[in-house]
């Protein structure tokens, strides 16, 4: 009883001194809350900065094993003497290059300080790939190669020193990845002693790389190729201009500006902007006309489309028609994309029953009205030319006894396929059937070797090949 | 005294409804970004974060140059390794890339033409807003092509 009094009273004193010090009451519970609030989000950011600091030193060690493993196995490969070893030595160079890729590309490096390092590990396991195919089908590493493998060796080894010198400074302490972003500007200054390993350091490892030439996407000659298409001469702004009065027709067009010389060292080109006639809207072309043989090599016209009311079999005749009507004669329409009432259809070159697969346009038909509100040509300019190609060595039925596998297999013709590496292989194509899909079989028409493989794949959006 | 009681009260709930408005918006923000997107959509915003407001050619020209860098041997091999390589895009460092963009908007057209084939920049790796650029480095960059605001380079 006593008790409840007492601390009824206590109460009433503790109510009372409450309501006398409103004011200073707000500004307890103010402060109260700014302290939680702090201790809160420092907390978060403690756990975000371990987490990151976490993630980056997991890329970092990776690295640092794949790479140990590329300078092991590139060794290795060098000591083979049977082609079984070989192939699967560079298939392991080849994969751990390119997981070791992986994790230089996730390090927080101030953008491009580690390009030529990443270079280097593309490269290599691009070649390794591209040897390692070469040599399954029974052409033994050249001697050039075997001198380019061993050099390639010496730079891993260089880099696996530098990132030895990293990992040392990265676990005593030296270097964090917060100060690694800052570390080009740094580099900008003078140079004090006893500074930590840096990544720009280990990229100049790289600054006499040999060029690379090989049979593979990243080879060096893929960086430097030429227009074979583009006939013609220089012609000036204005014929450029009547080009692109041709093309799209004079009629239609209200007014065209030139935007840029576009000197890009692959296709030098006229950068247009074109205003339409007779629209509601403000309706804009973009467009290049080539400054050699004044050649339409893309055009765009973004604009909505409404409804849907063509078909995909019209829009492959009206993409057709557009360019037979602009001297493009003997083109075959192959795949197609729909998407946002657009269809992207390709259209490959054929002539004496080949299909030349890299002389490639595109041609982009709205499905409401049928007008073409885009064409792109550069494959096409980048690749058509007299090929002189040799007959084929193998008939179509040898070709046709190499596919082993799949369900209704037809032959379609001889087809010139592209590589990712620029060169070009004349093939027997056949089509036939696996787990309910199409697919492609490309048979080298000289050698009978199995040269590519396509799955097809045929969707609401249109018929696609992978 | 029913003054004070109440004047605790406040106290309590300022502290209640502080919390909450510390703690909850951070757990409702974590819930957002889930499900995979696709290259398209990965390419749309990128270009959305990067060319919003540029000419539909100049958008088509930021995604031609992120599948340039996809095919060059000096950056990462897949579409999402290069946009989010540390540093490379702005757009990504911002969080700008995580906006939800509407799939009949121009970016997604502007992908899907860089994705089927059409690159203005012939072979670009690099661009820059000559007007906001910073870094040194990229004024060392041979400037190829022009693009509404931007710069393009090899």
């Amino acid at each position: 009883m006593e008790n409840e009094n007492r601390l009824r009273r206590n109460m009433k004193t503790f109510y009372r001194l409450l309501a006398r010090d409103k004011a200073k009451n707000f500004v307890i519970a103010i402060l109260l809350l700014t302290t939680i609030f702090g201790a809160y989000q420092y907390d978060r950011a403690n756990r975000l900065q371990n987490h990151l600091n976490n993630t980056y030193n997991r890329a970092f060690y990776e690295l640092v094993e794949y790479v140990n493993n590329v300078e092991v196995k590139l060794l290795k490969t060098l000591m083979t003497s049977s082609p079984e070893m070989t192939v699967a030595t560079l298939r392991d160079v080849c994969q751990d290059a390119y997981n070791a890729a992986c994790n230089l590309s996730r390090l927080p490096v101030s953008f491009g300080t580690l390009s030529n390092t990443e270079k280097f590990l593309s490269q290599v396991s691009d070649l390794s790939q591209s040897v390692a195919k070469q040599t399954a089908r029974g052409i033994p590493m050249t001697d050039e190669q075997y001198k380019t493998f061993m050099s390639l060796h010496s730079f891993a080894v260089q880099l696996e020193k530098s990132l030895n010198d990293l990992k040392n400074d990265l676990s005593n302490g030296n270097l964090k990845w917060e100060n690694v972003g800052r570390e080009k500007e740094e580099d900008l200054g003078e140079a004090s002693e006893n500074m930590p390993a840096t990544f720009s350091s280990l990229d100049e490892n790289f600054n006499e790389m040999p060029t690379l030439i090989y049979d593979g996407p990243f080879s060096e000659h893929m960086l430097s190729r030429k227009a074979l298409g583009l006939t013609g001469k220089e012609v000036t702004e204005e014929q450029a201009i009547e080009s692109i009065g041709k093309f799209l027709g004079k009629n239609n067009i209200n007014n065209v500006t030139k935007l840029a010389d576009n000197r890009n060292g692959v296709i030098d080109t006229y950068n247009f902007k074109v205003e339409l006639a007779n629209r509601k809207d403000h309706s804009v072309v973009e467009a290049d006309v080539s400054i050699k043989g004044g050649h339409v090599i893309w055009y765009l016209f973004d604009r909505p489309v409404s409804e849907t009311k063509i078909g995909i079999d019209e829009a492959k005749k009206i993409g057709l028609k557009f360019l037979e009507d602009r001297g493009f004669s003997n083109m075959k329409d192959t795949y197609y994309l729909e998407s946002n009432g657009i269809a992207t259809i390709n259209y490959a070159y054929t002539s004496n029953g080949i299909t030349y697969y890299p002389d490639l346009i595109k041609v982009k038909v709205a499905l409401d009205n049928g007008e073409v509100v885009g064409f792109e040509a550069k494959g096409y300019y980048m690749n058509h030319t007299d090929r002189n190609l040799e007959a084929p060595k193998i008939s179509q039925e040898e070709a046709r006894a190499k596919v082993l596998r799949g369900e209704n297999i037809k032959a379609s013709g001889l087809a010139l396929i592209p590589t990712n590496y620029g060169k070009e292989i004349l093939c027997y194509e056949f089509i036939g059937k696996l787990q309910d899909k199409d697919f492609l079989v490309y048979i080298n028409a000289y050698t009978g070797a199995e040269e590519e493989i396509l799955l097809i794949i045929n969707s609401e959006e249109g018929i696609l090949t992978m | 005294m029913r003054r004070s009681a109440g004047n605790f009260f406040i106290l309590v709930a300022i502290l209640i409804i502080g919390s909450f408005i510390i703690f909850v918006p951070q757990k409702i923000m974590g819930q957002q970004n889930t499900g995979r997107i696709s290259d398209l959509q990965l390419l749309a915003r990128a270009i959305n974060g990067e060319a919003r407001g540029e000419p539909y050619e100049g958008q088509v020209a930021v995604g031609a140059v992120i599948l340039n860098r996809v095919n060059s041997p000096n950056f990462p091999n897949t579409i999402a390794g290069v946009i989010y390589q540390p540093g490379a895009f702005t757009a990504v460092s911002d969080g700008q890339i995580n906006v939800p963009i509407d799939p009949n908007s121009t970016v997604v057209k502007a992908a899907q033409d860089a994705l089927n084939g059409w690159d203005p920049t012939y072979g670009c790796l690099y661009y820059w807003n000559p007007a906001t650029a910073t870094s040194k480095w990229i004024w060392s960059r041979q400037v190829v092509v022009k693009i509404g605001k931007h710069y393009f380079g090899k």
